[in-house]
């Protein structure tokens, strides 16, 4: 028997859940078993609620960008330059100790942009252009102090390694809207790995399907898209012939194993990315016009530049979360000489995604895209070294555009001089919650069954925050 | 609504208001009284053999008794047995990760399953072979999160972790009862503090993530203890505890005390870093080589800490100083004036330290470098005196006094302090807890959880154990959850049929070789995965999933039985058992490949291996293009197939067609049919005559082999 306990916890998934609807081979449970693949497992499903958002791109700063100096402005922190922070302050601990370290004033020129008069740096013209379609959200805080944890926190929701990727949720829950492209793509801007490297778009406990793909900018973006030792076509036709007469013959003796067609269909889908992939990063049907938008142009903003146009050329063919990484390996970490570090680390992504949100615009897609932009924590009033700032993980901020974002707004605050946020705090399962929203999925109800937990994307905390919304 | 008042999110709860609150009370008061209901928790009761109607090859195995028993309640037959080929291909497989060799598949053909004595010679011979360990023990990894570095930033590699995972693997070929494996990994060190083995095997408490900057020391030191009572649950009781340690449990009957409780076990232990593991004999021998090495090198040693000296004071106070006061405080003072949690706390910042220690040679100024460098060339002349000694990351528990274990609570005077218990729900007797005279200067609370888990009347440790073997073998669980036995898990499909499985291998000193042997054994595993006769329809629409077992479920291969396939097939495989591991370009055995929780082999991580972030019941099983387009497109499998094509052309086989039909043997496990002979021949234009240029006959040969590599036979078993 039931008990009623039971029958109202398994009659909430039935009401909610999309995601075990889908049709996986989920650990641990063989009743999807025989279902497997009888559809793909990325096929696009339905979402929990009418959503504002279709696609993501997530513009990831790593290593920390610093508040004070680019949306938060902070006249009284600069009035206690050279200073202790005053007791009245609570100080957290801080990654490399710098609790007692005198405040570093910003160096920053301000200046009110848009119709929203929103406040931004001199450090990014191009994105103070964009801020009447932007929602500045001053109040972010997460809990990891260093960038392991921050990086994969602000990924997967909490700092320990093991729980899936925001992008892999997404996947799970929404499947793609291209059979012939991976669902989740993840660039990057450099050679250096991202900290902790791929589990940052992993899957943890979901199945591997859902995974990032991470996506090289130029030629086969995908690793094995071509064979190193070129097969003429004719030995292709051979021994794909081959291959298939045996693949028959064995299937044809193990009746509807769907399993084995599975297998079969994923060699089709193989040769289909040959041609897709390829496609997708060739840019020379771009005009001039928009690869100047995006700063191709300049040796500086050139790398980003073109990330974020396929970042729009990915979205404009169904990909449902595309992820770039602007100083893949920390480079945003500015623990010394913070303004030569963010003057150039500003400098080569400020064009590039001032170009990605006009140009989603102008096209009509910015309205079912949603842009993010941030790090894993952002940094501290006090100085490091002399002229850096430490890690600051209790108040920093990211902003969000497009995809049902009410642009032209402010939300949140951060004490008088950036130290802890305190009005409208958005911890990462907020953001994710709300992210999660914008996309139709109630993040509550997103499940997964793992080990006996009904296990959710924002770990059963988290909450849409309406106030970013339009409507 | 209901979804949120029935999961927990607590700001809902805060926002949504005393009404609801008290309804969810209500619900969770009416849940825990009904607990004890729960199936899992009842005693294990060892049942009557049932005794249905059936053919004579259905008759020498009690497991067939109670399959066949509820096929027949269902109304359904077995399937007839698998084809010798398939079963050999398939118990290979199963036992060993490994496919039987051409020699093996010309023994075994058409060899009459239906004898029983056929079977239980071969499982008998699987059972003995080394390679037998290696197929366990990759299992036991994955449950246990094994892997090989940090796992954050810096994913240092864990040097001496494969000795964890040879002790493992050793285990299980000695069949070492399974009780003592679970005591040994849980309390080697205070049971048997001078077998080595038994304190290699605590390794199991270090195989967590480590960060190795975290200055904040006392969120780690909860991180590690709460990971390790976490993976404790999932492994050894099958229930995921991890739930309790917020709140009580919302479906299974664990409150948060006892989370705590459970915790209370571990929340003496002291971790040690590349602790000697050695017998005392060894020991002394170390010692006197020691004192040697020690006298040999003193002044060479002197001159190099002078040099080494002022780097290393301020890379000492520079990494200190980095710690909030209070830890500053415990880093720095005598071990003897600090609480046990104080003990615990400067022991884990003091990591840092000597890892700074470690590396302050990089430190130096260029002139003191060159003079450091110098010094230590001379003090490498004397390297032939230095004696080892094995080491491994091990535990031991910080004294015989433990730190208070609290349920935390963000206002600190809310805090609980809980004492060492048994999960209360779990009708097995407590355990007294007292230091075991091996241990002296320890708590002993991990001997005592490790007793209470062992012991006959516990419902659960058992039972958890042999449904894994089942799992093992069959693809799924008895239960399928095989890591969840609570509310949310699935009931037994054969509730008799696991309880007389379990009294067998508890009777049976809990030998594992015990149970795989009934298992391997039996008709019910030697059934054909692909029945044809008529009755097979019916059976698919009553029992689609199989869960009645009319026969045996097809599986795809394991990330590390493709690997170790696929070089066995190029004859490349390094069949050696143990030893550190290698790289994933090696010829090692999967299982040998190191396992970088950040940098996985491709090849592996493409085909599902373990992640080593948590507990891993069962692996998944994706399909996905990238999948593909590594095995057509990669280097890695063209390597094999290249290799295996000019193994086959330098071969003393008189025509192609024989060369065709040794890859079939190798690749496949069987012998190709003339028709497939011929289809080889004819689509490749293989002919090695004279004629044939080198270079092109070499290409085709490879071509047909790497499609023998890509066939989706190669990857599934029957």
């Amino acid at each position: 028997m039931m008990t009623r306990k039971e029958f109202l916890f398994k009659g909430s998934i039935g009401l909610g859940s999309i995601a075990l609807a889908s049709l996986l081979k989920s650990s641990g449970s063989a009743q999807a078993k025989e279902a497997f693949s009888t559809a793909s497992p990325l096929a696009s499903k339905l979402s929990h609620f009418k959503p504002s958002a279709k696609s993501v791109i997530f513009l990831f700063m790593e290593g920390g960008p610093s508040q004070m100096d680019t949306f938060d402005p902070k006249p009284a922190m600069n009035q206690l330059a050279g200073q202790k922070v005053p007791s009245s302050f609570n100080v957290p601990i801080t990654a490399m100790g710098e609790v007692d370290s005198p405040i570093l004033p910003s160096k920053r020129q301000w200046k009110q942009h848009g119709q929203s008069g929103i406040w931004v740096s001199d450090w990014l013209p191009h994105i103070a252009e964009c801020v009447d379609d932007i929602a500045v959200i001053r109040s972010c805080w997460t809990n990891g102090i260093n960038h392991a944890g921050g990086v994969c926190q602000m990924n997967t929701g909490t700092p320990l390694a093991g729980r899936p990727s925001l992008g892999s949720w997404v996947s799970y829950g929404l499947g793609s809207e291209n059979q012939n492209l991976p669902a989740f793509v993840v660039m990057q801007d450099n050679k250096s790995q991202v900290v902790n490297g791929p589990r940052n778009w992993g899957t943890g406990f979901l199945p591997a399907v859902y995974q990032g793909s991470p996506f090289k900018t130029e030629g086969a973006p995908i690793p094995n898209l071509f064979p190193e030792h070129s097969l003429d076509s004719t030995a292709q036709q051979r021994q794909s012939k081959f291959l298939n007469q045996l693949n028959q013959s064995h299937a044809s003796q193990r009746h509807n194993n769907s399993e084995l067609a599975a297998r079969i269909e994923s060699y089709e889908l193989a040769y289909r990315m040959q041609s897709h992939a390829p496609e997708a990063v060739d840019l020379s049907g771009e005009s001039e016009a928009v690869q100047s938008l995006y700063g191709m142009d300049d040796k500086e903003t050139a790398t980003f530049g073109r990330q974020c146009l396929l970042a729009r050329r990915l979205v404009e063919r169904g990909v449902r979360f595309v992820q770039l990484y602007h100083g893949a390996g920390s480079k945003w970490d500015a623990h010394s000489g913070i303004e030569s570090n963010h003057t150039s680390m500003c400098r080569s992504s400020d064009k590039p995604v001032a170009g990605l949100l006009k140009d989603l615009k102008s096209r009509g897609l910015l309205d079912e895209t949603l842009v993010i932009w941030g790090g894993e924590f952002g940094r501290t009033p006090m100085s490091e070294k002399g002229d850096g700032r430490d890690h600051n993980p209790t108040g920093f901020t990211m902003w969000m555009a497009g995809g049902g974002i009410k642009g032209g707004q402010v939300i949140g605050s951060t004490d008088e001089i950036g130290l802890h946020a305190v009005e409208d705090r958005m911890h990462v399962h907020d953001l994710h919650a709300t992210i999660l929203g914008l996309l139709g999925i109630h993040n509550l109800d997103l499940i997964y069954h793992y080990k006996g937990r009904p296990e959710t994307p924002t770990i059963n905390e988290g909450e849409f925050n309406r106030k970013l919304m339009k409507t | 609504m209901i979804g949120q008042v029935i999961r927990p999110n607590h700001r809902h709860f805060r926002a949504l208001g005393s009404i609801l609150w008290i309804l969810a009370l209500a619900f969770l008061f009416e849940f825990t009284t009904k607990a004890t209901d729960l199936w899992s928790f009842q005693p294990v009761q060892r049942p009557n053999v049932p005794n249905p109607d059936r053919p004579s090859h259905w008759q020498t195995n009690p497991i067939d008794a109670f399959i066949y028993d509820r096929l027949q309640r269902e109304g359904l037959a077995p399937a007839p047995f698998a084809p010798s080929l398939s079963w050999l291909r398939r118990i290979s497989f199963d036992v060993h990760g490994l496919p039987p060799t051409p020699e093996e598949v010309r023994n075994w053909d058409n060899r009459n399953l239906e004898d029983h004595d056929v079977r239980a010679a071969k499982v008998g011979a699987l059972l003995g072979s080394a390679h037998y360990g290696e197929r366990m023990g990759r299992r036991w990894l994955d449950l246990v999160r094994f892997a090989e570095s940090d796992g954050f930033r810096a994913d240092f590699f864990r040097a001496n972790a494969w000795r964890y995972r040879d002790y493992v693997i050793q285990s299980f070929n000695e069949d070492l009862p399974f009780k003592r494996f679970i005591l040994e990994q849980l309390a080697g060190d205070e049971i048997a503090p001078n077998d080595p083995d038994a304190l290699i095997a605590t390794g199991f408490l270090r195989l967590g993530i480590y960060e190795y900057n975290q200055r904040d020391v006392r969120t780690q030191w909860s991180d590690i203890i709460n990971e390790i009572t976490d993976v404790t649950g999932d492994v050894f009781l099958g229930l995921g505890v991890g739930c309790a340690r917020c709140h009580d449990h919302k479906f299974d009957p664990i409150s948060q005390k006892d989370y705590f409780a459970l915790q209370a076990m571990f929340t003496p232990i002291a971790p040690r870093e590349s602790a000697p593991v050695a017998t005392a004999e060894a020991w002394q021998e170390f010692l006197d080589q020691q004192e040697a090495y020690l006298k040999a090198t003193e002044s060479v040693r002197r001159k190099m800490d002078t040099v080494l000296d002022p780097a290393l004071k301020s890379a000492i106070h520079g990494i200190t100083i980095m710690f909030p006061k209070d830890i500053q405080r415990m880093m720095t003072s005598n071990p003897g004036t600090l609480t046990p949690l104080e003990k615990q706390l400067a022991r884990l910042a003091n990591r840092q330290v000597e890892y700074e220690r470690e590396h302050a040679y990089n430190k130096l100024g260029k002139e003191a470098k060159i003079e450091w460098e110098e010094l230590k060339k001379e003090l490498a002349a004397f390297d032939h005196l230095k004696p080892t000694l094995p080491r491994a990351d091990i535990v031991s528990d910080i004294g015989p006094d433990a730190p208070p274990t609290i349920i935390p609570s963000r206002n600190p005077e809310n805090s609980i302090a809980v004492e060492p218990g048994f999960i209360e729900s779990i009708p097995a007797p407590s355990m007294t807890i007292q230091a075991p005279p091996t241990a002296p200067n320890s708590t002993g609370r991990r001997t005592a959880l490790a007793r209470w888990l062992t012991q006959p009347e516990h419902p659960l440790t058992a039972r958890v154990v042999v449904n894994r073997l089942w799992q093992y073998h069959f693809g799924t669980g008895l239960v399928a959850t095989s890591s969840d036995f609570g509310n949310l898990g699935t009931p037994p499909s054969h509730p008799e049929l696991l309880d007389w499985l379990t009294s067998e291998f508890v009777e049976n000193n809990w030998s594992v070789k015990h149970i795989n042997r009934l298992i391997l054994t039996s008709a019910t595993y030697a059934q054909s995965s692909t029945p044809c006769d008529l009755s097979r329809q019916r059976a698919e629409q009553i029992d689609p999933e199989n869960r009645w077992l009319w026969k045996k479920s097809m599986r795809r291969l394991e990330a590390e039985e493709i690997r170790d396939a696929s070089l066995m097939a190029s004859g490349e495989l390094d069949l050696k058992i143990g030893g550190p591991s290698a790289s994933g370009s090696s010829d090692r055995r999967g299982v040998y490949v190191k396992a970088l929780r950040n940098q996985k082999d491709p090849m592996l991580e493409a085909f599902n291996t373990a992640h080593g972030f948590s507990s891993m019941a069962q692996r998944d099983v994706t399909t996905t293009a990238e999948q593909a387009l590594m095995m057509m497109n990669g280097n890695w499998a063209m390597d094999r197939a290249e290799i295996l094509a000019s193994n086959l052309l330098q071969s003393s086989h008189p025509t192609d067609a024989d060369r065709v039909r040794e890859a079939f043997l190798l690749c496949l496990s069987r012998p190709a049919s003339p028709a497939e002979v011929d289809l080889a021949l004819r689509t490749f234009e293989i002919a090695s005559g004279d004629s044939q240029d080198p270079k092109l006959n070499q290409e085709r040969w490879t071509e047909f082999c790497h499609a023998l590599l890509n066939a989706n036979e190669f990857l599934y078993l029957d």
